[in-house]
Order: structure tokens, then sequence, then C-alpha cells
């Protein structure tokens, strides 16, 4: 139940998004977000390291952003 | 090994997801060179300080990470990254029904040494574009756990602002415990798991991107974990958990940049669900601070929280539950982490360093705790880091 819900809140919200999105940036102004520091995840050698510390020690799966695989925990 | 671990199909899935949207914003910087990188790492956990019965030196891990991400002549991208960890510590094993009945956590003797070994690759057509396709391997092997994953992804521009990403992974992971004869745990055991996510990433205007997105994870087999037994009555029993396990999570991420100071704003949230009855919430908030003169300062706190399993208990009564297991890994707790990470490029050479503080405790749940939670942890993590950026 509650993953419906969480499922049709995503798809609510992409809906909104593409309402929204009626004024878009032009590619020329679009420096900022091509910014190292303005990706999802800039470091990512250290993105997997931070979820492999977090998700091997927290017991719901799943993670924002890149992690390591295989286990390595206890 | 840990039943309660990340899946490597999940996390090639979650890494597609991260490479995914990088181009979903349309970063229009496609970056062109190659660039390799090293990172040693170390963690160590505190000190058990309960009530408990053998060793109190919990774990420590040392690892490696190399990677190496270039460019291909027909516009495709290729990034490999391998990862060495040396492990070692007690880990919580069981809990004893104490006096008033208070938790006694049982810890297993600290003569675990493992190693683990890692290889990822992906190859990504269209690198950096609002298009591209992504295709990733990856081979985890440690002496009693082989993991192999593999995944696609891909990028959809819908229109200018907005970007659509899909991806999907399977995994098959191996379980052949150590010591089985000796401490009567399984021999041989396997599990398949099964990932999807969609993703809609939004610009929203010239300093700011949204992303929201779904993840499905199915996992089959054998989800126990054979190192870990249960106190039921008055036997000691293997930990038992169903053969299924499914998992849905919302993520919505945000960044924002800042001229004045010079500077960008991360905020992350997940929401999870799963099958076993673990809900649990994310929240990461990050400052990437730029001081000029190649410097960078990133600060950054975590907060996450989760409710237990239904059949999670520290020790259960007779014949009180199907299934039954005692991990803490299952238990209602919160935890709070702090890090501070900082960065400094000097021509083609870029120097990477960071601590991070992590504290986890049963009164730090939203929402209040059905049963203890004795085996708990907080630990403290650092990194050094180099990367040689080739043009």
């Amino acid at each position: 139940m509650g993953t419906n819900r969480a499922f049709f809140a995503v798809i609510t919200l992409g809906v909104l998004l593409a309402g929204c999105a009626s004024t878009p940036v032009q590619p020329w102004e679009r420096g900022r977000l091509a910014r190292w520091d303005m990706r999802w995840d800039p470091d990512p050698l250290q993105a997997a390291a931070n979820e492999h510390a977090h998700f091997s020690k927290e017991g719901s799966g799943g993670h924002i952003g890149a992690a390591g695989g295989g286990c390595g925990c206890n | 090994m840990s039943a309660s671990k990340l899946s490597p199909s999940l996390a090639a899935l979650m890494g597609a997801a991260a490479a995914l949207t990088s181009a979903a914003h349309a970063q229009t910087a496609a970056e062109g060179g190659t660039t390799v990188g090293y990172r040693f790492n170390e963690y160590g956990e505190d000190s058990f300080d309960g009530a408990a019965i053998g060793s109190r030196e919990r774990y420590k891990v040392y690892s490696q990470q190399f990677q190496l991400d270039t460019r291909l002549p027909n516009n495709a991208g290729l990034d490999v990254t391998a990862t060495h960890e040396v492990m070692s510590g007690s880990s919580p094993w069981y809990v004893l029904r104490g006096a008033d009945a208070r938790p006694v956590q049982v810890l297993s003797g600290a003569t675990i040494r493992e190693h683990r070994n890692e290889l990822r690759g992906s190859y990504t057509i269209d690198p950096g574009t609002a298009s591209s396709t992504t295709y990733s391997a990856s081979y985890s092997q440690e002496r009693d756990y082989r993991a192999g994953a593999l995944g696609i992804e891909r990028s959809i521009p819908l229109n200018a602002a907005l970007t659509l990403g899909t991806g999907a992974s399977l995994s098959h992971d191996i379980i052949q415990p150590t010591d089985a004869a000796l401490y009567d745990r399984v021999r041989h055991e396997e599990k398949n798991t099964f990932s999807a996510f969609g993703s809609l990433a939004w610009v929203i205007d010239k300093n700011s991107v949204l992303q929201a997105g779904v993840q499905l994870n199915h996992e089959d087999g054998y989800l126990s974990d054979p190192y870990k037994l249960v106190s039921v009555g008055s036997d000691i029993l293997p930990d038992h958990r169903p053969g299924t396990r499914s998992n849905a999570a919302v993520l919505l991420r945000y960044r924002h940049a800042f001229a004045h100071p010079d500077a960008a704003l991360h905020l992350d949230y997940r929401y999870a669900q799963d099958s076993w009855g673990v809900v649990s919430h994310t929240v990461d908030v990050g400052w990437y601070q730029r001081l000029g003169q190649g410097w960078q300062l990133i600060p950054a706190l975590r907060y996450y929280s989760q409710q237990e399993a239904r059949f999670y208990a520290p020790f259960f009564g007779v014949d009180e539950h199907r299934f039954f297991s005692s991990d803490y890994r299952l238990g209602t707790f919160g935890a709070f982490a702090a890090s501070l990470n900082v960065r400094k490029r000097i021509a083609r050479w870029e120097f990477s360093g960071g601590i991070e503080r992590y504290h986890a405790a049963a009164d730090y749940a939203l929402g209040s705790a059905d049963s203890a939670v004795p085996g708990v942890l907080s630990y403290t993590r650092g990194f050094v880091g180099l990367d040689y950026h080739f043009d």
C-alpha cells in the first residue's frame, strides 16, 4: 500500500514537473549547471565508499547515488 | 558477509541512476578527458560499550579504490573501478536474555580477517548527453561470498527541461560460509536480485535542478545471515528470514548553485519500504564551498531512521514466530552523520581528503521502538585521495 502511494506520488510529481517546464533554460545559460559540484555525485569513488559504509550497517537496501557492490561487511 | 548487505545489483543500478542524471539535466560540458583516481579509506567502529559477552573490539576496514575514466574514439566512455578491502574485528552474533529481561549482546571472536576484491566496469554511448545508454557489469569476491551483476540504463530527453531515466539490472550471489561444518552453518546458498528504476530530472532554472525517481528491488533466495544466531526460548537457532524481499523507494534530489558565495547546495531525500516491514527515511544535506585557488570545502550532514522488520527482536519466546532475526540492522534505530571533505586542485592533480563521524542509537529513530537494539553502532571513517586529469 505504501509502495503504491510512493509510486503515485512520484508520477504525480513528474506530471507537475512536466507542466511547470514551460520556460526552458537555454544551452548558453547552463554554465553553472555543468559545474563539477552540481553533479548528483561529484566524486563517484567517494560516493561509492560512503554508501557502502552506510548501507552495510543499515537495514533498508538501496540508496541515493553510487555504491560498492559485493559485501565487505559484517 | 552479511545478508542485509546492499546487493550489487542495486548498487549498480543506483550508480547508473547517478550517471544517468548528470546527463539528465543536460549538463553541457561533456568532459572529454581521461582521469585516473585513487582513494584510501579507513573505517573503524567504536568498541562495544553495553552488556556483552566476547570481544568488544568491533570492525575495522581498510579499503583502496582505483578508477580509470576515459573517452573512447567512437563517442563512448569507459569507466573501470577496482576495489580491495581488508576487514577485521568482531561482530554481533546473537543476544541473550539477561537479568530483568535486559539484552546481553554476544559478539563473535575478534579473529575475523577477510579480504574483498571488486571489479566494476561501465561502457556508455554518448556520455555527458541527455540521451545516453550505459551497459555495466560488476564482480565481487570474498572467501565466502561471490556476486556478479549486469545492468543497462538509458536516458531519454523529453523536452529541453525534462529527461527521463530508466534502467534495470540483475545480480546473482553465491554464499559459502566459512567453518560451516564446525558451526553447523549452511554450506552453499544462492540468491538473485532484480532491480528497476525510473526517474525524471528537471532543469528548474539556470541555477537549480531537481530529480524524482522510483526504484524497485526484488530479492529471491537465501536472505538469512549464516553467521548470526537467535535466542529462541532456551535454544540458540540460526537466523531465519523469508526467502523473498521486495523493496520500493522514492528519491528526491535537488541541486542549487550560488554565485555569492560561490557554492552549491545538495539536498537528497529517500523514502523506502519493503515487504519485511522495514521503513526508512534518509536525508542528506551537503554544501560545496569554493574557496579560490583550487580549494574546495565540503561539509555535509546525514540523518537516517528505520522501523524494524516484523520478525526482528533481540530474543524470542518458544514458537513465537515463523521467522526470526536479532540482527541489529533489522531493528528500529536512527543515525546522525557529519562529514567534512577538502579538495585542492593543482594543475592536473587533484588532492582530496575527509572524515566522517556516524552515530546511531535507538532513540534517534522516528517513532518508538518495539524492541531493544543492543548491537547498534557508531563509527569514524576517513579517506585521502589523488586524481590525475590527463586533459
